[in-house]
């Protein structure tokens, strides 16, 4: 095949015979010129005429995307689809996006500005460029610097183009050809390369999965599950007799646990609400009653909940005769104490979620019961 | 008798009306502010020299005698910072009779008494006059025997004189600023003061280079050398900014009592405008201003840059140290006069030392290379 040559290639000694070179040969613009340098050389961008890089505008765009992409995330994992309070701070609080926000805008911004000019302003990898076909392309990259002519326009005249190299001061000229376009691939090649490639994801595949099954995971950083809290009826370091679990102090009582002095129902059903019929306190009731009381009794106090067909118990109604003329203070006993399959509610509650509680069941029955004034 | 003299005379005039007027707390909260705007001006350049000393930098060698002309403004600021310890007993709490009564603990009650703090202050200024003297002095000396020795000199002390100024600096930030409310903890504030300062002798520097290229007074000085000028601007802009943000971050996360009042003194009220002030004139308009690569290298645009960052810093060191007297912002003829007084004396200065020397620094043997300087 006929070699065609692409550019000739000339090589100088130091920077500033290639800037002189540039000057002249540019003056006479025939060709198009193209620097081949191992480091930046100073003032060869503007001795060649290129133009502003869009790269700079790239960056700025790119970077403040970045800024905009963090700061946006942040914002609604932290403000709309999570909002949790870390350390008493507001759940939307910019002082803490600024770290990711500045270290997002500097990645992207990065990246904009490496790859952005390998692969999209140069083109790189680019194997098929005449000048790696040169001798001298290790020189190139060592301390000689090389300028290629070619063609601006019309047929390439190689020799001229030699002797206008030679003419400002080239030490060395070479032709390069153009390189020869790619053999077609053989059908035999991509039946191997696919044979190759299947047979790599399959190896790849099961070594994982020998791997997982010989050499059994590592748990993960661990330590954050084993801090030192208390756990029931388990040994503790932390106190001195060694238990987990401690009696009360003596001649104290927790907050919100006054001690009950009824064993029986006739001493409770003395007890008198210490609540007022409020809208606070009858929140507070129907927190608790959803909590606790509702997934057994229903919504509605009438013993008619979603669950009770799986497992089969009989709740109370609690919107019968007997409850509605039921004492507040008998309800409070029956939360301390528990009744048959129902659980004693003594440490889940506090006193005045039970109270509330003996309120807001109230709200309940009149709410099934509901008479004729309560229309007007 | 020229106009510059008669501003600063005024301005004296002003500033000494203003201590029998509006009081000797405030009058010494201005002296302590200006004695540390001049400090920084004179400090910052003083550093860069020796920065480039240091790196042996050839792109700095034709505009070096300016930055030893602004880094005499150290012989002004050291003479106030001696008359500015006259406001101890007035600005400084641990500095009152009946100090013991401090929050701040034994052991900073060891560290702030007022004969330790004036050692300090002396000792300071004099290594800092003595590295001046060194590097200015030599140079100029330099421009009559042309001795390379002087060069080399200046090579060998600058490392010592690093080191010393890392610790100097530091004290000084503790000293003069932290000390302001003494029960108030920050590692970080050293640095952040010679973020600041550093800033503020590069922008002095850059001012006076643009002043004396324009007068034609740096012949050979061209777009390569200011690029660095104003590539040391960029990037020490966005370092102060990170350095402040830095210690705000850590002192809201953390929220200890003896940090965060400090904050809360200087975001709530009035002061929180004039923290939003620090944040656009400090970091945005000057980071966005600079960001173009042409523009680090446009002697009108760095003008106004370093102006606007000179005045920055007097907003920092307003920011810092004003909020100390009260709750709202104090800003009227008093300021004024001091200012009047402290630019015009800083002018009168540095035209006094434009006319000794040469512009450049002809006796170092490496100024040709140093103005072959190409980016």
């Amino acid at each position: 095949m006929l070699k065609r040559p692409a550019a000739v290639l000339g090589l100088f000694e130091s920077p500033r015979a290639l800037l002189s070179a540039i000057e002249l040969l540019r003056a006479r613009g025939r060709w198009s010129l193209e620097a081949y340098t191992p480091y930046p050389v100073p003032g060869a961008e503007a001795a060649l005429g290129l133009k502003r890089s869009p790269l700079a505008a790239m960056v700025l765009i790119m970077g403040s995307l970045g800024a905009l992409t963090a700061y946006l995330f942040q914002w609604w994992m932290n403000s709309v689809d999570y909002p949790i309070v870390v350390g008493g701070k507001p759940v939307d609080a910019w002082q803490a996006y600024v770290p990711v926000l500045f270290e997002v805008t500097v990645l992207f911004a990065a990246f904009t500005a490496g790859l952005g000019m390998l692969l999209l302003l140069n083109r790189l990898p680019d194997f098929r460029h005449p000048l790696l076909s040169s001798k001298s392309a290790a020189a190139l990259t060592r301390d000689k610097f090389g300028l290629a002519l070619e063609p601006a326009e019309g047929p390439f005249d190689a020799g001229a183009a030699e002797a206008a190299l030679r003419e400002v001061g080239a030490e060395a000229v070479e032709v390069l050809n153009q390189p020869a376009p790619p053999a077609p691939v053989k059908p035999r090649t991509l039946l191997l390369l696919a044979a190759g490639g299947a047979l790599a994801c399959l190896a790849a595949g099961l070594g994982t999965y020998w791997t997982l099954k010989l050499f059994p995971a590592l748990p993960p950083m661990s330590h954050m599950l084993e801090h030192p809290k208390l756990v029931p009826q388990k040994p503790s370091a932390f106190f001195k007799d060694g238990r987990g679990m401690q009696a009360g102090v003596p001649g104290t009582m927790a907050r919100g646990r006054l001690p009950y002095p009824c064993k029986t129902e006739a001493c409770a059903s003395r007890l008198a609400n210490p609540l007022p019929r409020a809208a606070e306190v009858l929140r507070k009731g129907r927190k608790a009653f959803d909590t606790s009381c509702a997934v057994c009794h229903g919504a509605l106090a009438n013993g008619r909940p979603l669950l009770s067909e799986a497992y089969g118990a009989k709740p109370a109604d609690l919107q019968s005769s007997r409850f509605l003329s039921m004492e507040d203070g008998r309800i409070y006993h029956t939360l301390m104490t528990g009744k048959s399959a129902m659980p004693s509610f003594a440490s889940s509650l506090t006193d005045d979620e039970r109270w509330s509680l003996a309120h807001y069941l109230r709200a309940l029955q009149r709410a099934q019961h509901a008479e004729d004034e309560d229309l007007r | 008798m020229s106009l510059l003299s008669l501003v600063t005379g005024l301005g004296a005039l002003g500033a000494a009306a203003a201590y029998f007027a509006a009081g000797p707390e405030r009058f010494w909260a201005n002296w302590l502010l200006w004695q540390l705007l001049l400090l920084s001006a004179g400090l910052g350049s003083l550093f860069l020299v020796a920065l480039e000393h240091l790196t042996d930098a050839r792109w700095s060698i034709p505009l070096r005698r300016t930055a030893e002309r602004t880094a005499g403004l150290l012989a002004p600021a050291s003479a106030a910072m001696l008359a500015g310890l006259f406001a101890l007993p007035v600005l400084y709490p641990w500095a009152h009779p009946g100090a013991a009564l401090m929050p701040h603990g034994a052991a900073k009650s060891a560290w702030l008494s007022a004969p330790f703090f004036s050692a300090r202050v002396v000792l300071c200024s004099a290594l800092w006059l003595l590295a001046w003297r060194l590097l200015a002095g030599g140079s100029l000396e330099q421009d009559k025997t042309k001795a390379p020795a002087l060069s080399v000199l200046a090579r060998r002390f600058a490392p010592f004189f690093m080191a010393l100024f890392a610790l100097s600096v530091t004290t000084a930030a503790f000293d003069w600023l932290s000390s302001l409310e003494p029960e108030w903890y920050s590692d970080i504030l050293g640095v952040y003061f010679f973020a600041g300062i550093f800033l503020a002798g590069l922008a002095s520097v850059t001012l006076l280079a643009v002043h004396l290229i324009g007068a034609g007074r740096l012949p050979g000085v061209r777009f390569d050398h200011v690029y660095n000028l104003g590539g040391f601007l960029f990037a020490f802009t966005v370092f102060w900014s990170y350095i402040a943000f830095a210690q705000y971050l850590l002192m809201w996360y953390a929220h200890l009592p003896e940090e965060v009042f400090w904050y809360q003194r200087r975001l709530e009220g009035p002061w929180r405008t004039a923290a939003l002030a620090l944040a656009v004139f400090h970091f945005l308009i000057p980071f966005f201003a600079l960001i173009p690569r042409d523009a680090k290298g446009d002697l009108p645009r760095l003008r106004w840059v370093a102006i606007l960052l000179l005045g920055a810093h007097f907003l920092d060191l307003y920011w810092l140290i004003f909020p100390v007297l009260g709750p709202d912002p104090l800003f009227s003829w008093p300021e004024v006069s001091f200012a009047l007084f402290f630019i015009g004396a800083a002018l009168l200065w540095i035209r006094r030392s434009l006319a000794q020397g040469a512009d450049m620094p002809i006796g170092d043997p490496r100024l040709e290379e140093g103005l072959a300087f190409r980016l």
